[in-house]
């Protein structure tokens, strides 16, 4: 196994921060091993230095995608933390729907909600069972669902819909499962009904938010947990920016925007907290 | 981890017979069922971790329905279906179908026990898994509740500060006017 001197970890942790955002300080060097360290080897390389200029000159931009996909963690499961889906259904897609409906009955409700960091989908995927749940026949409404993230490998399964004994288990009940969900293989493949709601794609939040549009709710929950303070705040500030006035966001359970964005005001409704713009 | 409770399928009493005898001697529970519905009625009464069925056999319930019925009833359930050699294409689509194994006949037991361990092994490492994720589960709850809580407070006091900015900067009353309404912002509402 390749070892990794203190200048070396300076020099990857801040190439990894330049290309994802994601912020590892010095003591994070057993983490930058183990996951590096394959990649580094089948790139024949025989020092972290040597790893960081090969990945630096690499036109395709292989490398660096490969060392995203090694370093971010895409833990995520269906329903996560059940409460925000919950509000989402009883709470802020009502509200919205209701604000949203045009005047003009033959006209569409047009509603647009974004997944920030999808990983392999199960956030977006929720968000669309909940809508099918509570809206039925969706030929009224002009649905978009957007899911994005940095990494090519967590978009390719999320665009997939397959997931594997050991997710589909995790925060899907049982009736949902069958009603949803149908098995090929070894694995749990979504119904195209609810795939076709969805849309995915790469994108990385630390660029500029161009040609999304506006969204009616957001959810940009655990990822900006990696990133430094400075980058939190950008991030939030940019959400702020295609947010709707009425609209919503929702982050993780364990995060805070105290000191963070102050463009937003947190409120809480059905055990939850949600965010909207002052 | 406890033994594995076994669920023998087969229509031929001589195969159950062996299965019960071998599978015992091993140390696993085993309860043994002569066609599909019996075992379909078995699954759904008593919990069983794993279900070794034969593809073809007599009756409504074949191998493939047993395999859909006992993951219907639960996913923790593998499935190792037997087949003749003549019909390895039936043993690929029950493992589409969601079966971990399949066993050629005749039976080779030392296979068999040897791919037992393996799902254990595996039920093992998940079960480990699950409880990790239990406790990450059980601490993450409890920070984001005392997060939200400060999240709340914080979001008041900073409104609070809002309010008496704007009172004390608000030149057109007196200046004690300005602390009596700016004093009555801190009073619980
Ligand atoms: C822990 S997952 C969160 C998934 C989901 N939102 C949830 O809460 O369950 C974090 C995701 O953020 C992605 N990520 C990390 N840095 C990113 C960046 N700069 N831009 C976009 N996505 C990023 C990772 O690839 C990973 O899939």
């Amino acid at each position: 196994m390749l070892k990794i001197s203190p200048d070396e970890t300076r020099l990857i942790t801040r190439y990894i921060h330049e290309i994802s955002g994601i912020f590892l300080d010095e003591s994070k060097k057993y983490l930058l091993e183990t996951r590096l360290n394959a990649i580094a080897e089948a790139e024949g390389c025989r020092s972290y230095q040597d790893f960081y200029t090969k990945a630096k000159a690499d036109a395709s931009r292989t490398i660096e995608r490969k060392i995203i996909d090694a370093i971010s963690t895409n833990e995520t499961l269906f329903f996560r933390d059940t409460n925000p889906f919950q509000l989402l259904q009883h709470k802020i897609l009502p509200e919205l729907i209701d604000a949203r409906t045009p005047k003009v009955p033959s006209m569409k409700t047009p509603l647009k909600v974004w997944s920030a960091a999808s990983s392999t989908g199960q956030e977006l995927y929720s968000v669309a069972i909940v809508l099918k749940e509570l809206l039925g026949d969706l030929s009224r409404y002009n649905v978009k669902l957007l899911g994005t993230d940095i990494s090519d490998t967590a978009i390719a399964q999320a665009s997939s819909g397959k997931y594997n004994k050991f997710e589909i288990e995790r925060g899907l009940a049982r009736d949902k499962l069958q009603k949803y969900f149908s098995l090929t293989g070894q694995s749990w493949k979504i119904n195209d009904q609810i795939r076709s709601m969805v849309n995915f794609r790469k994108l990385n939040l630390m660029l500029p938010f161009t040609g999304l549009g506006k969204f009616d709710i957001v959810l940009c929950r655990n990822v900006a947990i990696y990133f430094s303070q400075e980058d939190r705040k950008k991030l939030f500030n940019k959400i702020a920016d295609i947010l709707e006035p009425d609209g919503y966001l929702l982050i993780g359970s364990t995060e805070s925007l105290t000191g963070i964005c102050p463009r937003f005001i947190p409120k809480r409704h059905l055990r939850s907290i949600f965010y909207q713009l002052k | 981890m406890k033994t594995m409770r076994i669920l023998v399928t087969d229509d031929d009493p001589i195969i159950r017979k062996l299965f019960a005898k071998r599978l015992r001697q091993e140390g696993y529970q085993v309860t043994l069922a002569p066609d599909g519905s019996e075992a379909a009625r078995l699954l759904d009464a008593m919990p069983f971790d794993i279900l070794i069925t034969d593809l073809v056999m007599p009756g409504g319930i074949d191998g493939i329905a047993l395999l859909k019925r006992a993951k219907e009833i639960s996913l923790d359930i593998e499935v190792i279906v037997i087949t003749a050699h003549s019909s390895i294409d039936t043993a690929v689509d029950a493992m589409k179908k969601g079966a971990v194994d399949y066993l050629e006949k005749p039976i080779h037991f030392d296979e068999l026990f040897l791919r037992l361990d393996k799902i254990r092994e595996i039920k093992s490492l998940q079960k480990s898994a699950d409880d990790l994720r239990e406790a990450i589960q059980v601490t993450e709850n409890s920070a984001a509740q005392t997060i939200q809580e400060l999240e709340m407070i914080n979001s008041n006091l900073l409104i609070k500060i809002d309010e008496m900015e704007e009172i004390l900067t608000d030149f057109s009353q007196n200046a004690e006017a300005r602390i009596e309404r700016a004093l009555k912002i801190l009073e619980p509402r």
